[in-house]
């Protein structure tokens, strides 16, 4: 088959698959002590709005995850970079709190509109201004396009909402920089110096986690835990590379480790899916699904 | 060549409907100001023998209001003569027994303090403008993600309008995002729903080929009556963007700088 590739890297989300809130999902920190253990490149990947990458990483820190800042790519890091990269000097439409991951960018007589996640912003001045903004050809960036979010009290808009309305708008279309992009996938894995085929994703979210990387030439792994719900696995086509590992997944697993032989070693389980990080990662001890 | 269909079709014409914003004012801080020579011209037209009606997709008031306004701008205009989408929905509303929830501007709520809206089962969304604020935004968005098929109605579908201080976000923009967060598609009332035009043609007892629709909105105005079979003519005031003659998907059957070139036109082709 066309799968003799290495598996080199592996992407791993951080809400839902390591932590809830402030709660670590059982099994992960072990999970992720004896991913450790192997060659594989990791990194965390998420759509965050509204933290930084040191918020994000003093949580982790807090709950006892060994993790790097280097090691996070957000889709706010992702954002940065295509400001950068374009020069721009955008209209940040972001919260305080995630604004620190744009320091030192110039943001006087702004020529782009960011789009994340700001209640706060999200007014009618503000919103007209970016639309003025967009329609005098300034480009649209989107952190990404969550349609809502669960707050502690209830449903909450995201901004996927009002990108697609300032699209609709400016007859403008949002560059998307946060997952299910093709791009952010790829970009995660630019410094790791592997192909999409030579990585795996592993999230709680079907069609931002697993269809987006499956997309972008990666493996998805779905895990039953956080956001997940019954059938979530059938959202999307083709559907998750299902499975957990065996106990041949070990310390001992070298780079030449292709993935035919990952389908030898990963425990296909019909329809199954991971039942939570653990699952992806530990031995036949895992309890069927 | 459009412009010649438009101008070969002004003998048969029995009515002809105007947008209101954008065509015969700018609107903005105070109620906005008289685009100059449409006064006139509006005149002009009552004492032809053409009909006229007034097609608006204002939500910002009263329709009481709001020919108030206009006569104290100098427009000759009654309110049976105006055709504005919130007595539309109100009649909707009735008919399907439906209890909204309503994000309007709060000067348009007179034309809904009948209707019953406890516990709502659908929501109303017009131009709000200051009041499309994200809690209010997100207040509809519960009601209807709550729904077991969610209801929504939008005022107009408008992308955007221009006020004396700039470009202003219409209800469009937030039906979009309505529309997306619940995976929904609104119902429109108002321009360019087929029904509203239908409305107005049933008013003035005349066919769709028999009348003209003036309007600064390619979309809204011109194509919307287009596609209920009336002519369509776009005037170069209000929002009209040049890029508006290279459109894509909709052409106007003629461009006219103004409501004023165009009643010159229309009264010297039918030698008025």
């Amino acid at each position: 088959m066309a799968m003799r590739q290495a598996l080199k890297a592996v992407l791993i989300d951080l809400s839902g698959t390591l932590h809830i809130e402030d709660t670590v999902v059982p099994g992960a920190p072990e999970a992720l002590k004896r991913l450790r253990e192997t060659p594989l490149a990791v990194k965390f990947v998420t759509n965050t709005t509204k933290e930084s990458k040191q918020s994000l990483l003093d949580r982790l820190h807090r709950l006892n995850f060994s993790i790097q800042e280097r090691e996070i790519f957000t889709s706010l890091t992702a954002a940065r970079g295509l400001v950068e990269r374009r020069s721009l000097r955008p209209l940040l439409l972001l919260e305080d709190s995630a604004l620190e991951d744009f320091a030192g960018i110039e943001t006087s007589d702004p020529n782009a509109v960011v789009v994340g996640l700001a209640p706060d912003h999200f007014n009618y001045q503000t919103l007209n201004k970016a639309f003025r903004l967009i329609l005098e050809g300034a480009p649209l960036i989107a952190v990404h396009k969550a349609r809502y979010y669960k707050r502690k009290d209830g449903l909450a808009l995201g901004p996927g909402p009002f990108v697609t309305g300032l699209e609709y708008a400016t007859d403008a279309r949002a560059t998307v920089v946060g997952k299910p992009e093709k791009t952010f996938f790829l970009e995660a894995l630019r410094d790791l110096d592997c192909t999409p085929e030579e990585a795996v994703m592993i999230g709680d979210d079907a069609r931002d986690d697993v269809g987006g990387a499956q997309n972008a030439g990666l493996r998805g792994i779905l895990v039953q835990t956080g956001k997940y719900r019954a059938g979530d696995e059938n959202k999307i086509n083709p559907l998750p590379f299902t499975c957990i590992l065996d106990s041949s997944w070990s310390s001992s697993c070298d780079n030449e480790m292709t993935l035919f032989s990952l389908h030898r070693n990963f425990k296909m389980l019909g329809n199954g899916l991971c039942r939570g990080m653990h699952g992806c990662v530990t031995g036949p001890e895992t309890p069927p699904l | 060549m459009a412009d010649k269909d438009w101008k070969e079709c002004i003998k048969s014409l029995k009515g002809v409907v105007l947008d209101m914003c954008g065509v015969l004012y700018d609107s903005g801080e105070g109620g906005g100001i008289p685009i100059p020579g449409s006064v006139e011209a509006v005149k002009r037209i009552k004492a032809s023998d053409l009909q006229l009606r007034f097609c608006t997709n204002e939500t910002q008031a009263t329709r009481e209001k709001f020919v108030a306004k206009l006569k104290r701008m100098g427009f000759d205009i009654q309110v049976s003569e105006v055709f504005s989408p919130a007595p539309a929905a109100l009649a909707v509303l009735k008919e399907r027994n439906l209890r909204p929830h309503l994000l309007v501007h709060d000067d348009l709520l007179p034309e809904f303090k009948d209707i019953d809206n406890t516990n709502p089962n659908c929501v109303v969304i017009g131009d709000a403008a200051d009041k499309f604020s994200y809690q209010n935004l997100n207040d509809a968005f519960r009601v209807l993600i709550q729904l077991e098929r969610p209801v929504l109605f939008s005022l107009g579908r408008g992308r955007y309008y221009k006020e004396t201080d700039g470009l202003k976000l219409d209800v469009g923009v937030y039906m979009k995002a309505l529309e997306y967060a619940c995976d929904v598609e609104a119902e429109v009332v108002g321009k360019p729903a087929p029904m509203f035009f239908q409305s107005v043609l049933t008013d003035m007892g005349i066919q769709p080929q028999e009348a003209l629709m003036i309007g600064d909105d390619l979309i809204n105005d011109v194509g919307g009556a287009q596609n209920c079979g009336m002519r369509g003519l776009q005037v170069r005031t209000g929002k009209y963007r040049p890029g508006d003659e290279k459109h894509p998907a909709v052409t106007a059957d003629g461009y006219v700088d103004n409501l004023a070139e165009a009643v010159d036109i229309i009264l010297k082709y039918r030698g008025q």
